[in-house]
């Protein structure tokens, strides 16, 4: 049996570990909140701010996402705007063409099932859900071509669902903003 | 062992650990929620109770904003894997009498060797689908166009019961042992086509896709260089289009063959 004072020095060391423990957990969840909130505004991740709804069954008869609307849209505030689809088994727009350098908003959803919207080459790895708008800040540092395959297994023909997507110089793409109001690069 | 009780506000150890917990949940809701949000400028939030309804994903409809407008008509079929799967006997019965308009063409069984459509056994949501797109101008064929352009919406769905009923009838040109074409069972991955099986039935059915086994070839054909050219445009969304824009000529050639072999 323990005496009076082997109890006070037992309870003093349990006490500073416990302290210890509880200073190191606290800084570890400080530090996480910490970098979770850098890479929001950094966009080092990319988490969605918004969540909008659009009806799969209907995107082809009205709103933002019927067919001539698709595609990319020079926007009054200098920025672009692209909007697509994901369906079995295609996007549309099937050629996407976007400008370099240039603040980009993507704006797609999906017709009927999750498909998954990646483009190759970019940090762009995002999914394409039935109901759901996705909404993507992105910003092409060069010109160039890029693959943009469905990642989701989305049915029996995933393996041919892919898209493309043209990065061109800014100043070309301006003159073919002033010609057509929404552009694509399918021929 | 002391009589202190545990969960108390005399307990330091309580005292200390709770209010640093409270602390960081209260500051990380207040980065998470409001800071954050209101941080990304492409966001365009409206306040702090914005910012905050957002980030904590309160769903809300896109905003409607001015869509260019097609030039052109597009399908205005609402489709699903459900449409019109349902037997009705009246319908079929009704179907049946109004299909006799539709012999001259399509034969009194549903087949026939004039190169349009045989509909004997076809999906009853394909044959509502093309009826309803020739009613609204969103396909156009002389022929078509001024039947459908006289069909009420039952009407429509009553002759695509009665086809839907019917069987099957193999063509003239049946062939089971001709070989699938690559593009049938594979596809071509590298230049975005998908198997045509995937969706038209010999491997998997996509709500809309037509049964194509027996129909005739040079329809088949016909269809397939008007979804590429753009001068057929009622696939929703450009489905076939993306599809028959990218196949060859010989591809299409061989499909158009295979499938007129087939059940
Ligand atoms: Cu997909």
């Amino acid at each position: 049996m323990a005496s009076e004072t082997d109890h006070s020095l037992g309870e003093a060391v349990a006490a500073r570990v416990e302290r210890r423990w509880a200073t190191l957990s606290i800084i570890i969840v400080g530090l996480l909140v910490g970098m979770a909130a850098y890479i929001g505004i950094h966009q080092a991740t990319m988490p969605q701010g918004r969540v909008e709804t659009a009806d799969p069954k209907t995107l082809h008869l009205s709103g933002e996402f019927i067919e001539s609307n698709l595609g990319s849209e020079m926007q009054a505030d200098g920025s672009v705007t692209v909007r697509a689809i994901g369906q079995q088994y295609s996007f549309t727009p099937q050629c996407i063409v976007v400008p370099a350098e240039m603040p980009i908003t993507f704006r797609a959803t999906s017709a009927d099932v999750v498909h998954g919207f990646l483009i190759e080459g970019t940090n762009v790895n995002t999914m394409l859900v039935p109901g759901y708008v996705t909404d993507l800040p992105v910003r092409f540092k060069a010109a160039g071509d890029h693959v943009m395959p469905c990642q989701e297994f989305c049915g029996i023909g995933h393996q041919g669902m892919w898209g493309k997507v043209k990065v061109i110089d800014k100043a070309a793409f301006r003159d073919l903003a002033a010609a057509k109001r929404r552009l694509t690069c399918v021929d | 062992m002391s009589d202190q009780p545990l969960f108390s506000v005399r307990n330091p150890w309580f005292r200390t650990s709770v209010g640093i917990t409270v602390v960081i949940a209260v500051l990380s809701a207040i980065a998470g929620l409001i800071w954050l949000p209101l941080a990304q400028p492409n966001l365009k939030l409206a306040g702090v109770w914005d910012a905050i309804c957002s980030a904590a994903g309160v769903p809300r409809a896109a905003l409607q904003e001015a869509a260019v407008k097609p030039d052109f008509k597009t399908s205005n079929v609402v489709m699903t894997s459900e449409m019109l799967t349902k037997v009705n006997q009246v319908s079929i019965g009704r179907g049946a009498t109004l299909a006799q308009r539709c012999a001259i063409c399509h034969g009194p069984q549903g087949v026939s060797d004039a190169h349009s459509p045989n509909l004997a056994g076809q999906f009853a949501a394909v044959t509502y689908k093309e009826l309803n797109d020739f009613k609204t101008s969103a396909r156009v064929n002389v022929v078509m166009s001024p039947f459908a352009a006289a069909m009420s919406d039952q009407d429509m769905k009553d002759v695509a019961a009665y086809y839907a009923y019917l069987p099957r009838v193999p063509s003239n040109n049946l062939d089971t042992r001709r070989p699938a074409p690559a593009v049938v069972v594979t596809g071509a991955p590298m230049r975005n086509i998908p198997p045509c099986g995937s969706c038209h039935g010999d491997i998997d059915n996509k709500a809309g896709s037509p049964w194509l086994g027996g129909q005739s070839a040079v329809y088949i054909k016909a269809q397939l260089e008007a979804f590429a050219s753009g001068a057929r445009r009622n696939d929703i969304s450009q489905q076939m289009r993306n599809i028959a824009r990218q196949m060859t000529p010989e591809e299409i050639d061989q499909v158009a063959h295979y499938y007129e072999a087939q059940p």
